[in-house]
């Protein structure tokens, strides 16, 4: 009943600066950047995805970031090195889910938590990269942008393919054993191996699932400019994490839907265009950012704490429920 | 199974992780020692010091928090907010640099206070909460520098506090020995400490033991934000300027400094002097590398390799030791 309520307002939020956004500069919606910042929110979009899964799962991937940069990078050195662009997509996902797997096979092989696993990778993929590298960037080939297409094709391919993601996922987490699986992990592990579930398995995959979309994220990133910048995907992991969360998705797993975290993501990727196009200072950007996450989840919090008072354990990460 | 044999395997192994780390430190020392010319000279060892009073600061700030089963990701903005805010203070406010100081102990107590009432009276996860004060807090010294306004010129009785001496020792040394001494001390010697580890242990169980949870910890937020002051202080004192990136990324490092000290993720295990060690482990094998003449990348990965170890090798000892345990008491394995 709340996720749904969250969802509507957060919904109400979005057209609000969609409609501010189309009052005081219309010129946002003209065809050429409309579409280059739908396809530059892209990739973010798939990593989004992926988190809120493991969220969902009552997991937390902070090393996305990293992830897409690795990822990137060798894609991109792939590429110069003239391997076909189908070839360099597969070799991207592959990495990718390799890197998850890594984070899988701590988490749920050695039940380490989470946070503290995927930090520490977070940290060893940016730091070895950076050693690797230097901050090089790698120049792409001529025909590497926009897979060969035209920009407009480019970008469209781009989008559609993200949209693909974001279906496919709010699909199978909807109607597929697979993932009522998902749901089922995250609200309760002990319930869910009774009920013939192997939890630790599906958090496996669920990383290796995240790696592999942020491999695909790197790709379809890499596809966007002539150059691939090694601090691809800095602080990735926390706008992904903030979209999931105002997206209405509880941190304590078991809850929420991609359809929210979709909306919940156009919401703080329109932040900072609107701040460009209403003429506010973009140095505003992080602190509103961050004054939405903390107003989204306000609402939740304060509606919960008039139904339940007493109960919740409040110090573990659980919002007090009585959903 | 009985608590008490628990809560003693539980400090068992706790000691056995200090004493670990601790080894692991004296091995670095050693090792840095021996290929490194300059490594173990008193001066490098005050300069490690010196470059790791921020984090070990944060890292003691994030001590009782992660204790209480807590987290805390907006202490390295909030560094970074207060630097600017103190900036401000004595440049354009014109206060006088010790009483702009002090303010912005209080600006930290303030912001730390705004983590606290979200969490415990809100009652929104830490993780949230604090990744949202993580975003507002830098966008603040963002948003009031334009991205671009430092803060330097700062009298040079202020940078001796950053940069000069004090009885041989660096001048910040007695700050952060002092504020090492008030945690452990609340940690380890204090009920508030005890209820701390209490309620991170079962937060429940703390509520039917009479323990104003809610307080307990609104309290730790608001002690994180004032060390975040004053770690901003002393950044500024060390670095002679302040700008709004100051502290960026320090949280992941202070974090890790505690989770490698030996204090549980979950809560309710943990100690101040494994954070020590903790910070010690990182600070000098950092310090060492650089020494050693490899790039600054290789001390960041070997740190977060370090971590995984350490941390993979615990669970291991513990599941090993539970699995014995289990075998004696005849009973199945209770992991699927």
């Amino acid at each position: 009943m709340r996720t749904v309520r969250r969802e509507y307002s957060v919904c109400i939020a979005l057209s609000l600066i969609l409609f501010a956004l189309a009052i005081f500069a219309p010129s946002f919606y003209q065809p050429t950047p409309f579409l280059s910042f739908l396809a530059r929110q892209a990739p973010a979009l798939i990593v989004t995805c992926g988190a809120a899964l493991i969220i969902i799962a009552r997991q937390i991937d902070i090393s996305v970031g990293s992830q897409l940069a690795v990822c990137s990078v060798c894609a991109g050195l792939l590429s110069t090195a003239n391997w076909p662009a189908g070839l360099v997509l597969l070799a991207a996902i592959a990495l990718g889910a390799t890197l998850g797997s890594i984070n899988g096979f701590f988490v749920a092989g050695l039940r380490l938590p989470s946070i503290v696993v995927t930090l520490a990778t977070m940290v060893t993929w940016r730091e070895a990269l950076r050693w690797k590298r230097q901050g090089a960037f790698v120049n792409l080939p001529q025909g590497a942008q926009w897979f060969g297409l035209s920009q407009t094709q480019g970008q469209l391919t781009i989008i559609v393919v993200a949209l693909a993601v974001l279906a496919g996922l709010a699909l199978l987490t909807r109607h597929l054993a697979a993932g009522r699986f998902i749901y089922a992990t995250g609200s309760d592990v002990e319930a869910a191996r009774l009920a013939g579930i192997r939890p630790q398995l599906v958090t496996f995959s669920l990383f290796v699932v995240m790696g592999a979309l942020s491999g695909l994220a790197a790709v379809l990133n890499n596809a966007q400019s002539p150059q691939v910048d090694p601090k691809a995907g800095t602080g990735l992991e926390l706008k992904a994490i903030a979209a999931v969360v105002v997206g209405g998705v509880a941190i304590s797993g078991g809850r929420g839907h991609l359809w929210g975290v979709f909306v919940g993501f156009l919401l703080m990727a329109c932040v900072s265009p609107a701040l460009v196009y209403l003429h506010i200072e973009a140095y505003w950007e992080r602190a509103i950012a961050g004054a939405i996450i903390l107003l989204a989840v306000l609402g939740d919090g304060l509606g919960s704490v008039q139904k339940t008072t007493t109960s919740g354990s409040l110090a573990s990460g659980e919002t007090v429920t009585s959903r | 199974m009985g608590t008490t044999s628990n809560v003693s395997s539980w400090k068992a192994l706790l000691l056995k992780h200090e004493t670990l780390l601790f080894i692991i430190v004296v091995l670095e020392w050693f090792f840095f020692a021996a290929i490194g010319r300059r490594f173990g000279t008193l001066e490098n060892s005050y300069d490690i010091l010196r470059h790791s009073t921020e984090i070990g600061l944060l890292a003691l700030a994030l001590t009782p928090i992660i204790l209480t089963g807590g987290i805390d990701l907006s202490v390295g903005s909030l560094l970074g907010l207060c630097a600017i805010l103190f900036g401000k203070l004595w440049r354009d406010a014109h206060f006088p640099i010790w009483w702009a100081a002090i303010v912005t102990l209080a600006i930290g107590a303030v912001a730390g206070g705004m983590n606290a009432w979200f969490i415990s009276r809100v009652r929104l996860p830490p993780l949230i909460v604090t990744l949202g004060t993580f975003s507002l807090f830098r966008g603040l010294a963002e948003a009031i520098t334009h991205g671009v306004d430092t803060f330097t010129d700062f009298p040079g009785s202020f940078l001796r506090l950053g940069q000069g001496q004090w009885l041989g020792l660096p001048a910040q040394a007695p700050a952060f020995l002092l504020v090492a001494a008030a945690i452990w001390v609340m940690v380890h010697f204090t009920v508030l400490g005890r209820s701390w580890r209490a309620i991170g242990f079962a937060p429940e169980g703390a509520r039917y033991a009479g323990i104003p949870v809610e307080r307990r910890i609104a309290s730790v937020y608001v002690i994180a934000g004032i060390i975040a002051g004053l770690a901003a202080v002393l950044y500024t004192a060390r670095l002679g300027q302040a700008k709004a990136d100051a502290g960026t990324g320090y949280e992941l490092f202070a974090i890790t400094a505690v989770v490698l000290g030996g204090t549980s993720i979950f809560g309710g295990v943990g100690s101040v002097p494994g954070t020590l060690l903790g910070v010690a482990a990182i600070a000098v094998l950092s310090n060492g590398l650089v020494h050693a003449r490899q790039p600054r990348e290789v001390a960041g990965m070997l740190t977060g390799q370090l971590l995984l170890v350490s941390l993979a090798a615990s669970v291991l000892a513990k599941r090993i030791a539970l699995h014995y345990k289990s075998r004696n008491a005849n009973q199945p394995d209770s992991f699927s």
